[in-house]
């Protein structure tokens, strides 16, 4: 079947006669070699000190083995996976004993990234990713070709996207040549500012994962509060300490906290962000471009009639300094797992306006009256926080320990939260914009071009009956599955006829959006 | 379909007072066809059958075992599979209900969890009619409608007579465009 069926294809089809069906790069067999012994090391190292009782002989000799399995095996896969670009797809043959006959029409492809880890850039090779949208899942990856033809590709099925005939296409100069200036792009200055805002005790939680991992190295109990309760009140040189001394000590280890969650901060932002350069890539089909990473490079185009959203994010602090965040939602989800595409990660409203302006969206229109929700999103939550903490302090307090009751003071901080949070989830509708702002401490202003809705609730919980309220949850392509975008909490009225003016209802004549 | 589309979208809300007519439970939309009451009761009696044979091996066991007094647990499994096969079945179906409009198809369902989703028929990418055993057995089908949206990215009418379901399919399907996204 494997060999019957690509003759009868191009049969079939005989503009796609003309490609051949290509192997990948030969290098990428080490590539993948190297990436599966890496695995495999621990194997070894678990082979040397049980069953060969630590001979390093026969160690090497399992090892030499393993080697050889390993790259026969992808050398095998290597061998039989094959793509072709055709003129309007790319088909992927792949598979050992099972064989897999992929068709990826340009016309599904969302976008296509390259890809650069470490390896691949000392060899000048890339990955080359597809996006077709389909269920999150990875649709399609040359994993690897040289960046050449890597580049090479992605203009292909880009000026494909854009109706340029492929002709039509090879008399346009190759627009590699001249950079323009981007549209956006972050000095590392600018990354070290992001860095900071990127407060994270990621580090820390990773540090204590490996201690979790590797305690047999740690003296037994280092984890139990009780061990240490017992050695500290032990030891007389704490108490010994003057109040000041002691006040210094907790001072200097919530000190160390803060700049561990800096410094991850400002590495992790520099791994992922350095060099981060938006262009607008306006061979054929107009996208944005953007190129970053610090050890692993990637490339990636979003064509912009894909943009579903665009979300600005901020945080008080980050506000205060006039810094902003700028994501589109896109059907496909951004490589780094993060569920929208950063275009901005750490901007002035002044650098923001310009990358918006090239997308189909409207900026927020001068003196839009955001509505805000209904005073129940707070008070109700701070009526359950209540009665929850009150129920949790009393019966811990009366049947634990004393110093429980102290947990009722939880009630203020949370409900201010809410209550700020309340103050913070507004919404305005313009004549084909949909506004929605919310939270106080991630701060969150989504723009939605109403062509762009998928589906909408309104939703109501057993809590919301009795207060007639309801929350209107919108689907949109992309974004995160866990916080759809919500109205929450407004009158059951209000929330059916803005339902009304968000969807082309019946009684409208329906506008045919140009995709 | 003439109640839920009036020129002005402010006299919808009308609906949703719990007033005279609209004491309908599900709002005055097209009702689920009649033997999905019997397709929920018959799901609820297996489930209901599952339940009161726990209870009973549990009952058994406390009996034989620490001597309790039996019964209790049965008997109070048996309460909740008489609510969950002759209260609740004629309840859930009466919620539920459906609008075919003329551009987007609504489904209402629930009443303490009240969902009301509107789907416009060009935002739908593909459609499926599902049907299971049971289903077969009842002429009914299950019509799914999926989009593009992240969120409601699969939207399930079940209950529908497997005529009608395709008849909806046909006419969804001719809204269906390439490209929406």
């Amino acid at each position: 079947m494997s060999d019957a069926a690509p003759n009868v294809d191009q049969l079939t089809d005989p503009l796609d006669a003309g490609e051949p069906f290509q192997h990948l790069h030969p290098l990428s067999i080490m590539l993948k070699s190297v990436s599966l012994l890496g695995r495999n090391i621990i194997l070894i190292g678990v082979l040397y000190f049980s069953l060969f009782d630590q001979n390093i002989f026969y160690t090497g000799l399992a090892a030499l083995a393993i080697v050889a399995i390993v790259i026969g095996t992808t050398a095998l896969i290597w061998a039989r996976f094959t793509y072709q670009v055709g003129k309007k797809e790319i088909r992927i043959k792949s598979g050992l004993l099972n064989r897999n006959n992929r068709s990826i029409p340009f016309d599904r492809i969302q976008d296509v990234s390259l890809e650069q880890k470490l390896l691949h850039r000392l060899l000048g090779l890339t990955t080359v990713r597809f996006e077709t949208g389909s269920g999150g899942g990875e649709d399609g990856a040359l994993d690897a070709l040289k960046l050449t033809n890597g580049e090479a590709l992605r203009d292909t099925i880009r000026d494909y996207k854009s109706g340029v005939t492929a002709d039509a296409a090879n008399n346009i100069p190759a627009p590699e040549a001249e950079e323009k200036t981007p549209l956006f792009a972050m000095d590392n200055r600018r990354i070290l500012i992001a860095g900071v805002f990127n407060f994270s005790f990621i580090l820390l939680a990773v540090l204590g994962t490996i201690a979790q991992n590797l305690d047999f190295l740690i003296p037994e109990g280092f984890f139990d509060p009780r061990h240490w309760i017992e050695t500290i009140s032990q030891q007389n040189n704490l108490n010994g300490l003057s109040m000041t001394a002691r006040i210094g000590g907790v001072i200097a280890a919530i000190g160390s906290l803060v700049a561990i969650g800096f410094f991850s901060g400002i590495v992790r932002t520099f791994i992922r962000e350095y060099g981060f350069r938006l262009d607008l890539a306006d061979t054929g089909q107009t996208g944005f471009r953007r190129r970053r990473g610090l050890f692993t490079l990637t490339d990636m185009v979003m064509p912009i009639h894909r943009v579903q959203a665009a979300i600005v994010s901020t945080g008080p602090v980050r506000q205060s300094f006039g810094w902003y965040h700028l994501k589109f939602q896109s059907l496909a989800g951004d490589q780094s797992g993060e569920t929208d595409h950063s275009a901005a990660p750490c901007a002035k409203p002044e650098e923001i306006d310009p990358i918006i302006a090239e997308t189909q969206i409207a900026e927020l229109p001068d003196g839009l009256v955001f509505e805000q929700v209904d005073q129940a999103f707070w008070w109700r939550d701070a009526v359950i926080i209540w009665l929850v903490l009150k129920i949790a302090a009393l019966g811990l307090g009366f049947f634990v320990h004393t110093g429980f009751f102290a947990l009722i003071l939880l009630a203020v901080p949370l409900i201010a939260g809410q209550f700020l949070n309340w103050r913070y989830h507004q919404f305005a509708l313009t004549e084909n914009q949909l506004f929605v702002r919310s939270g106080w401490w991630k701060r969150k202003l989504t723009m939605l071009p109403l062509r762009k809705i998928q589906s909408a609730d309104i939703g109501q919980s057993p809590l919301d009956h009795p207060l007639d309220l309801a929350t209107l949850t919108i689907g949109i392509a992309g974004g995160s599955a866990l916080s759809p975008l919500k109205i929450m909490d407004i009158e059951i009225q209000k929330a059916v006829s803005l339902r009304n003016q968000l969807l082309p209802g019946q009684t409208r004549t329906r506008e045919r959006p140009v995709a | 379909m003439t109640e839920t589309a009036p020129s002005s979208s402010v006299d919808i809300p009308d609906l949703f007072r719990e007033t005279d007519e609209s004491r309908l439970y599900n709002q005055g939309l097209t009702p689920l066809h009649p033997p999905q009451k019997s397709l929920l009761r018959l799901r609820a009696a297996i489930r209901a059958a599952i339940l009161v044979i726990l209870a009973g091996t549990g009952d058994f066991f406390l009996q034989s075992e620490l001597g309790a007094p039996g019964g209790y647990l049965v008997g109070a499994a048996l309460i909740v599979a008489a609510v969950l096969v002759f209260i609740l079945p004629h309840r859930i179906y009466r919620r539920w209900g459906y609008d075919m409009g003329t551009e987007q198809l609504r489904i209402l369902r629930g009443f303490l969890w009240r969902t009301d989703t509107i789907v416009p028929f060009n935002r739908i990418q593909h459609i499926d009619v599902a049907q299971g055993p049971l289903q077969r057995f009842f002429g009914l089908s299950t019509l799914i409608v999926h989009t593009a949206g992240t969120h409601n990215s699969i939207v399930t009418l079940p209950g529908l007579a497997t005529a009608d379901a395709e008849d909806m399919r046909e006419v969804i399907k001719g809204h269906i465009r390439q490209d929406m996204i």
